[in-house]
């Protein structure tokens, strides 16, 4: 048929804790007649044109299920989902809306919505914080007394990484105390 | 029952019962998600990454038990520790049930 085969290129960043947005992202371009195809760094996304169809795209991020690759991804195909890559420790996977019974997602209850939360943090938000507090603000207060002449460059580089890094906390502590104010009610 | 196994599991999610109410006999994970789907008349579809991370947590604290590998799937059973949070929680909702006819007449 023509026009299949066709590929396309998207450059979409998303943050750490912005899972469920990608996932909402693909299927939407799904919708459209983008089928996903890869990603790569620094969040190139590619697709191929195929004919539109609803289909649900899900991110887990789970590390022992990558140490127990093969049992881990046949869970998700008994369940009838495809197993499509791994990118950055998230894997991605998909299943059409025609398959499902009801509104299916990779997770059936929050505690495990938070739980893999917890995996990201652990995994990914504790770096960073580290790194936050143990290079970039000694380094950002040192340059305030510095008198070199092109400290206002790494000022500037500084506050902006550690603008993005607060966004980030900011958006993972909004994240988990969504989740786990849903479970207590 | 150490205070963290207590603290943790009871009251537990439904996905945790139903796991452990499977595994009195040999399962993997497909296999409770179908016999889930089966005593609730399709009403309570299990997903696989809750199964997977609830399965992975409930082994590394010793309810259930690691059996045999079949086809890439592992399969499970329940331990004693296991069984004892399963007796502990059918209690409660046991009570809960007979509370509600109570109350409700």
């Amino acid at each position: 048929m023509s026009g299949f085969g066709e590929m396309k290129k998207e450059f979409k960043v998303f943050l750490i804790t912005d899972y469920e947005e990608e996932g909402e992202y693909l299927s939407r371009m799904h919708r459209r007649g983008w089928k996903f195809v890869n990603v790569t760094l620094p969040g190139i996304y590619f697709f191929e044109k195929c004919t539109p169809e609803d289909v649900v795209y899900q991110l887990d991020y789970n590390e022992e299920g990558l140490n127990h690759k093969e049992e881990y991804i046949q869970m998700f195909q008994d369940c009838g989902w495809e197993y499509l890559m791994e990118y950055v420790g998230y894997t991605y996977f998909r299943k059409p809306r025609a398959e499902m019974k009801g509104d299916e997602k990779i997770f059936c209850d929050d505690e495990s919505r938070l739980e893999m939360l917890r995996r990201v943090f652990q995994a990914r938000m504790f770096p960073i914080l580290i790194i936050m507090f143990c290079l970039i603000i000694p380094q950002f207060i040192g340059l305030m007394d510095e008198q070199r002449g092109d400290r206002w460059i790494l000022l500037i580089l500084y506050s902006v990484l550690l603008a993005l890094y607060t966004y980030i906390c900011a958006k993972f502590g909004v994240h988990y105390w969504n989740l786990k104010n849903r479970l207590k009610s | 029952m150490d205070a963290h196994i207590r603290k943790v599991y009871v009251p537990m999610t439904e996905t945790g019962f139903y796991i452990l109410l499977c595994l009195r006999e040999e399962m993997h994970g497909y296999g409770i998600v179908q016999k889930v789907e089966q005593l609730t008349d399709g009403d309570i579809i299990l997903s696989p990454g809750t199964m997977y991370g609830s399965l992975s947590k409930m082994e590394k604290d010793g309810l259930i038990c690691f059996v045999r590998e079949e086809e890439k799937r592992k399969i499970y059973h329940i331990t004693e520790l296991g069984q004892e949070v399963l007796d502990l929680e059918t209690k409660r909702i046991e009570r809960l049930y007979r509370n509600v006819k109570e109350v409700l007449g």
